[in-house]
């Protein structure tokens, strides 16, 4: 097990999302394959959608570009 | 047809000649069904408090008739209710109170929807790594939208979508208390508490609709809130309750009060009046302070009264703040052993749903009507009558 595979768990062992975009992201651009690369990606965005991390737009626009998420849709009016 | 229908004839009678709703509306489990569609889904029924999500991304799941539903303050402040459920798999996604700081995220397979309700991460459901595909459209995949609407900090929620929109609704209680049409000012933590009582939800509706037992159950109001200082307050088809003319503040130990809602027309100078909002909202206002009841229920025999307290000013004295809550409680808590009492004197087969006083019992003999009518109209038997 590598030491960034040891730091996934710990990380998700004490549900420390910021952590886990991080290393998610790490994970992701050390990765040379392109669906391991985006698989990573895909995790750090996710987490980074949870947690509002300042770092999500960015995230998605990686993932849209590789073709492999789609833009924000537009916001929805609330039901009255 | 499996069962009986229970007869509604005779509580859309006038008063004089009307009796109360039969046992089963009290007992049956298949008329309870029955009556959580018709009286409860179909109109706009009292969910929870804004003051229970005061912040952005607060979001309160809240079990409501066996349905599990997610309150939630979106990115935008706006008040939002939906299905707590996701559209995946149905997992249920939030399970306690908590602040969403970004988004929902399924605990299953994560995928995320924004706080306004948008689908906006499938991860992986295109094959790993792939987070789209052609055949999940998301546009359609949004979290589930209950029709919200906020009053007197009241969140009400219109479960079939088939009411007419709230403020068309309920306009002539909306206008009737305009006055207090303002912020109001939740006490905190010592102005909510919950009252569990044995009976069906409707049995504390009856209860606080008329003033005609005030001085049996409530003796101590008997020295300065006669029931001659009372009066009936009766909308047909959409709200009724009582109102005194002799409300007194409560006083601190130095003579202090609680400040007044600004700009009140003199007749509430010593005027209160407390309503149903039917179906399952109570309300109370006074000069210096207002609160709700939300009446939830739980089960057939089984109810939460949930109260909220406000006030003018979010800077009230604690002390008094207290005593106030302590003292409304108190006569909430009076009121529990006539509805528990009601609930079993309906397991006697041959009670025939009573009788109305045609003085005093106006306001509940017209829930009554209000709930068979909804039941009716349910059923599709509803006679053709007007202001229906």
């Amino acid at each position: 097990m590598s030491a960034l595979d040891r730091e996934l768990l710990a990380a998700h062992a004490a549900s420390d999302r910021a952590a886990l975009v991080a290393l998610y992201r790490l994970a992701a651009d050390e990765s040379a394959d392109a669906d391991q690369a985006a698989f990573y990606l895909t995790h750090a965005h996710v987490f980074a959608l949870e947690m509002g991390h300042p770092e999500v737009a960015a995230l998605r626009a990686r993932l849209v570009a590789a073709g492999r998420e789609s833009p924000l849709p537009p916001p929805r009016p609330p039901l009255r | 047809m499996d069962r009986e229908e229970s007869d509604l004839g005779a509580v859309r009678q006038p008063i004089a000649q009307a009796r109360g709703l039969p046992n089963a509306h009290y007992t049956d489990p298949a008329t309870f069904a029955e009556e959580r569609q018709a009286v409860l889904a179909d109109n706009w029924m009292g969910l929870a408090v804004t003051a229970d999500v005061p912040e952005v991304g607060d979001a309160l799941p809240v079990t409501i008739l066996g349905m599990p539903l997610l309150v939630l303050r979106d990115r935008a402040g706006e008040i939002r209710v939906f299905h707590n459920t996701c559209r995946h798999r149905g997992m249920i996604l939030v399970e306690e109170p908590r602040r969403i700081e970004g988004a929902i995220r399924c605990p299953y397979h994560s995928w995320c929807y924004a706080t306004d309700g948008r689908l906006v991460s499938t991860p992986h459901v295109g094959g790993p790594g792939r987070n789209t595909h052609p055949g999940m459209a998301r546009e359609g995949l949004g979290l589930i939208e209950v029709r919200a609407h906020v009053w007197m900090d009241v969140i009400f929620v219109n479960l079939s979508g088939t009411a007419p929109p709230f403020a068309e609704a309920h306009g002539e209680l909306i206008a009737r208390w305009q006055e207090f049409d303002r912020p109001l000012y939740h006490g905190g933590s010592d102005s909510r508490f919950d009252l569990e009582v044995a009976c069906n939800w409707k049995l504390a509706v009856e209860n606080y609709c008329e003033s005609y037992h005030l001085p049996w159950v409530h003796p101590g109001l008997n020295s300065y809130s006669r029931l001659e200082d009372h009066y009936h307050i009766e909308a047909p088809g959409r709200f009724s309750g009582q109102g005194t003319l002799v409300y007194r503040q409560m006083r601190g130990e130095a003579g202090e009060v609680f400040p007044d809602f600004a700009d009140l027309s003199p007749q509430w100078d010593t005027a209160a009046e407390y309503i149903t909002l039917f179906p399952n909202v109570l309300f109370g206002v006074h000069r210096d302070h207002a609160y709700s009841i939300l009446l939830q229920p739980e089960a057939l025999d089984r109810t939460v009264e949930r109260v909220n307290i406000y006030y003018a000013r979010p800077d009230t004295d604690a002390a008094l703040r207290a005593r106030n809550a302590e003292q409304w409680k108190g006569v909430f808590i009076e009121d529990l052993f006539v509805v528990e009492g009601m609930q079993r004197g309906r397991q006697a087969p041959a009670f025939d749903g009573g009788r109305f006083s045609p003085a005093m019992d106006g306001p509940t003999h017209l829930f009554h009507d209000w709930v068979a009518a909804q039941v009716q109209r349910h059923r599709g038997t509803l006679p053709l009558r007007a202001a229906e």
